[in-house]
């Protein structure tokens, strides 16, 4: 239970433009639990998206490596299934036909697939909606999706790249709910990429925060919220103190990144 | 007022009109001898004359349009089948596409007219040489338009699809083709109507049947409304194409239909 599930060793990244080299991610260490709830935050640039991809095997470290059950992740990686900013879905594929993509590929037969999909399009509240397409649903509902394709296609971990930052606040706060209780259910594992603070509150069981490129772990926050959604919560003294704290850490990173001298 | 849409039952109506018009003063123009029909005959003669040319025995009209088809059909198909997979490639692979680009750049401004003279020495005028020339002035075309295509179809679904285990075979049957399919067939709609062009001409050079070889010849016995019957069958013919291709789109594309705006 303790093992890790996703180990960084000691990663480095360097992107090699004409300039010269920029380092976006630096001597980065951190161990993700199975079951586990973990977000990162940081400001624009501190190179969280860098980490993702190389979790998902979109990019391969320059240095170190990164652990999937112990084995390094050298190339893209259907375990670690990634729900993006933008959907990414596919617009001339139904509802139920985004969702059995994975399956599809893998060679799942046609009936267990559409068992398969029809439960985690009920799990992610889109019954109703199978023969939909993309384009015709709302941005919530398109997230659902998104979520939805990843999860049928059975992952290790999900990997969440700021996926409701282009959702309204009140879309958002659902969605935020509704993968709490997606996550619970199913046990998963999730590293989730924010740069809201309350978001990453609402949802974690622990927070890391990044300083500025190069990027590294600057802090590690082990959060002992009720882990409801419910936005009571964010009106806890303890929540406030946590929100205080990280964000004066962010905040400072953020002014070194526009280089402004803090006092 | 000015660039708003009019309704469809609106449009249709004023174009009617519009065509209704245009057709009654060009009746009046050569009925009353301002225009000698000797140059130009009255719309109701050139009636008389395609109903002549279909009812007559040999129905040389329809003939002729079902041999200018096949061989436009024919040559669009043989180009399809070369330039959409090619196209595909290209469209995938830089290093493919960075040392075909320079070849097609050649071939593609070359109208297929100038195609006749080496299709001639190398296939005389049978069907072949008709089939030539259609595939030489619509192959690159397709090229392009499938490679342009291919490419603009979002790299973040690819990335998607690699994230759910697709292989590369996969991410092209199940991605690139169908991403790629709206422009495609925007694309190979144009060059249909290219393909026209190519086989009229070939026709008018070097060939004793199809719709190109009619105007031709009746413009050797100064048959003017022969002529306007064979220009006005190839336009029906194209729109006639045109409308079956956009039921192929509404069928292969039903998404597009729902979902239109985004």
């Amino acid at each position: 239970m303790s093992e890790a599930l996703i180990k960084f060793d000691n990663i480095t990244k360097r992107f090699s433009l004409r300039k010269g080299d920029i380092v976006a991610v630096k001597d980065f260490s951190l161990e993700i639990k199975k079951g586990e709830i973990l977000t990162i935050v940081g400001a624009s640039g501190c190179g969280k998206t860098t980490l993702l991809n190389m979790v998902a095997g979109f990019l391969t470290p320059s240095s170190g490596n990164i652990l999937l059950d112990g084995q390094p992740i050298t190339k893209v990686e259907p375990r670690c299934g990634m729900i993006f900013q933008n959907y990414a879905l596919f617009p001339w594929l139904s509802v139920r036909k985004n969702v059995e993509f994975g399956p599809k590929i893998n060679g799942v037969s046609k009936k267990v697939r559409r068992e398969e999909s029809a439960k985690y399009i009920e799990m992610v509240g889109l019954k109703g909606f199978e023969d939909a397409y993309p384009g015709e649903l709302s941005g919530g509902m398109r997230q659902r999706t998104a979520l939805c394709r990843v999860l049928a296609n059975k992952p290790d971990i999900l990997l969440c790249d700021e996926p409701f930052a282009a959702l309204d606040a009140m879309t958002r706060q659902i969605m935020q709910q509704e993968l709490l209780r997606i996550v619970n259910e199913s046990g998963q594992t999730v590293l989730f990429i924010t740069h809201s603070i309350d978001e990453a509150l609402i949802l974690s069981d622990k927070i890391v925060v990044m300083s500025v490129r190069p990027g590294t772990v600057k802090h590690i926050y082990d959060i002992e919220l009720p882990h409801s959604g419910k936005v009571e919560v964010q009106l806890t003294d303890e929540y406030l103190k946590l929100k205080r704290q990280i964000w004066a850490m962010v905040e400072e990173e953020v002014k070194i990144s526009m280089n402004i001298v803090s006092s | 007022m000015e660039g708003k849409e009019l309704g469809l039952w609106r449009s249709s109506v004023i174009g009617a009109i519009g065509l209704l018009v245009f057709l009654s003063l060009w009746e009046v123009l050569v009925r009353t001898n301002v225009i000698d029909p000797f140059f130009l005959p009255a719309p109701t003669q050139v009636i008389d004359k395609a109903i002549q040319m279909t009812t007559a025995k040999d129905a040389v009209l329809l003939t002729d349009i079902k041999i200018s088809a096949t061989r436009v059909l024919t040559g669009f198909l043989l180009s399809v089948f070369v330039g959409v997979p090619a196209g595909l490639i290209m469209g995938m692979n830089p290093v493919i596409r960075a040392a075909i680009n320079p070849i097609i750049s050649i071939i593609r401004p070359l109208p297929a007219l100038s195609w006749i003279p080496l299709s001639m020495l190398w296939l005389g005028i049978d069907e072949q040489q008709k089939y030539a020339i259609v595939f030489m002035g619509s192959f690159a075309s397709i090229l392009v338009y499938t490679t342009d295509a291919t490419m603009r179809v979002d790299p973040i679904l690819r990335r998607a699809a690699m994230n759910l285990g697709a292989s590369p075979l996969q991410i092209l049957r199940y991605v690139i083709l169908p991403g790629a399919l709206p422009d495609l067939l925007t694309g190979l709609k144009v060059v249909l109507a290219i393909a026209w062009t190519c086989v009229i001409s070939a026709e008018m050079v070097g060939a004793n049947s199809g719709l190109g070889f009619r105007i031709w010849t009746a413009k050797e016995w100064s048959d003017t409304g022969q002529v306007l019957v064979g220009m006005i069958s190839i336009s029906v013919t194209v729109l006639v194409l045109d409308i079956l291709f956009r039921g192929l789109e509404r069928v292969l594309l039903p998404y597009q239909r729902k979902t239109s705006g985004t």
